[in-house]
């Protein structure tokens, strides 16, 4: 009886969750290579209601928020002239090693040098294969072509490797916009060939602030609206109640 | 009574369904029970007819087609006009407007639960490379008798790609729940379960009067 209360609370706990995804993209609008959140709805399942027949009417238990992994069009660039700063043109990931060891894809660019002359992203997840600038060679002097091979002072010191997995969508997020490579994503493989560095250049954030901000509005309207079967429902129970004087 | 309390259920779950994408709204029907006879007693002439109450009958659903709105995301589709997109799962073929896909570690198109999409000829779909998929590799079947099943999917027999609309890649169908018409049902259900009470408590004060007055000496 009045299953409809369950239903409509299932509704709108997956409201509740697309905002907080909506909050999460929002307050990552700057955030170098972030990659915004796809959420996805599901209806529930469908059982047979009321005293009728095998035949009768169904009616379903609500909606559920699915996770459909990140949207990985790729964000605007943005021109910093920082030698140190890559930003990834197409599909692919820079390979790196967290502090706590884990191997881990990003796709923010903005590194630097650690105290041993290694490039390590802004997080410090150190770059793989690892990459030393000698002592010496100035910042100015560096140049990563669009291949990903690093020149110091003219020499060639290594090469950012690009990589990807077949299915981006399920890469498990960690974080300082790491993502690390699941049985479901696939193992990780070199990018295809059409994808460049460009130095100098930053990756910004792919959250578009207007879909963001209609998806806010919208999630919060339904959110009211099923809020509202939730009332209704329950003056259907006051009214059921005094049916007993 | 009974049977508003059934609209209230179907009403709360398209409300709760308000932004699932290729979600399709649902309808109350009702219909009368057995009807009485009712005839005069000392005559036996006929008086007319008396319903005795309402039953839900069948919850009907609005397959009809639903705006689409753009996403930019690639692996989103929604079909213009009629058709459904085929999704092999564990049950056998299941049938879904909800164009919300992904990529499989294999290199398939599937669902968000994991479901391979269906392509021409019923072959599952490879998705490119660059991470894309051709919307016409895509099939649409147009279905007999769909009936919804839960998880997005609809089951039906299929019934030939002949009419079927046109697959557009980087969009999604919107939810077919209509917050106006579902406000208004919910408030004319709620009156009328409100009405359903009242008679129960004319009738409560007419047996009542039945009880007391009419066996009353004194009355």
């Amino acid at each position: 009886m009045l299953e409809g209360l369950n239903s409509a609370a299932a509704g709108m706990a997956a409201q509740q969750q697309r905002i907080d995804a909506v909050a999460n993209d929002l307050a990552n609008a700057n955030t170098t290579g972030y990659k915004h959140v796809r959420v996805g709805f599901s209806d529930l399942v469908y059982t047979q209601t009321g005293r009728s027949s095998a035949a009768g009417p169904q009616t379903g238990a609500g909606a559920r928020t699915v996770d459909a992994g990140r949207g990985f069009a790729q964000g605007a660039l943005q021109r910093t002239d920082q030698p140190l700063d890559v930003a990834i043109q197409g599909d692919g990931f820079i390979k790196v090693r967290l502090p706590d060891g884990r191997q881990a894809l990003t796709r923010d660019g903005s590194l630097k040098l650690d105290n041993a002359g290694q490039l390590v992203t802004s997080s410090g997840a150190k770059v793989q294969p690892a990459i030393t600038i000698p002592a010496g060679v100035n910042a100015s002097e560096i140049a990563i072509g669009p291949d990903g091979t690093v020149l110091a002072a003219g020499r060639q010191v290594g090469r950012i490797e690009l990589v990807t997995v077949r299915s981006p969508q399920q890469l498990q997020p960690v974080g300082d916009n790491a993502f690390l490579a699941t049985p479901e994503s696939g193992a990780t493989r070199p990018a295809p060939a059409a994808t460049i560095l460009s130095q100098g250049a930053l990756e910004m954030s792919n959250v578009d602030m207007a879909d963001a901000m209609v998806a806010m509005i919208e999630s919060q309207r339904a959110f009211q609206l099923t809020s509202k079967a939730i009332q209704t429902q329950d003056q259907m129970w006051e009214i059921a109640n005094g049916v007993k004087r | 009574m009974l049977a508003e309390q059934i609209r209230q259920d179907q009403i709360a779950n398209d409300l709760a369904n308000a932004t699932t994408p290729g979600y399709k709204a649902d309808r109350t029907a009702q219909r009368e029970f057995g009807e009485l006879l009712l005839t005069n007693r000392a005559n036996g002439q006929g008086v007319g007819a008396q319903s005795t109450a309402v039953q839900v009958d069948r919850i009907e659903t609005d397959f009809s087609p639903k705006p689409s709105r753009d996403t930019g995301e690639p692996l989103d589709f929604a079909i213009v006009g009629e058709g459904f997109f085929g999704v092999r799962t564990g049950e056998g073929v299941r049938y879904t407007r909800n164009g919300q896909f992904t990529v499989s570690p294999q290199g398939l198109l599937v669902t968000a639960a994991g479901d391979p999409v269906l392509g021409r000829g019923g072959r599952t779909v490879r998705v490119g490379e660059d991470g894309r998929v051709d919307p016409r590799a895509l099939d649409v079947v147009l279905l007999d008798s769909p009936r919804k099943e839960g998880e997005n999917l609809v089951t039906g027999t299929p019934a030939g790609a002949a009419g079927a609309g046109q697959v557009r890649a980087g969009a999604l169908e919107a939810s077919g729940a209509d917050a106006t018409r579902s406000m208004v049902d919910m408030i004319a259900s709620l009156r009328a379960f409100e009405a359903g009470q009242r008679v129960i408590h004319t009738i409560d004060e007419t047996l009542g009067k039945a009880a007391t007055q009419v066996g009353s000496v004194t009355g």
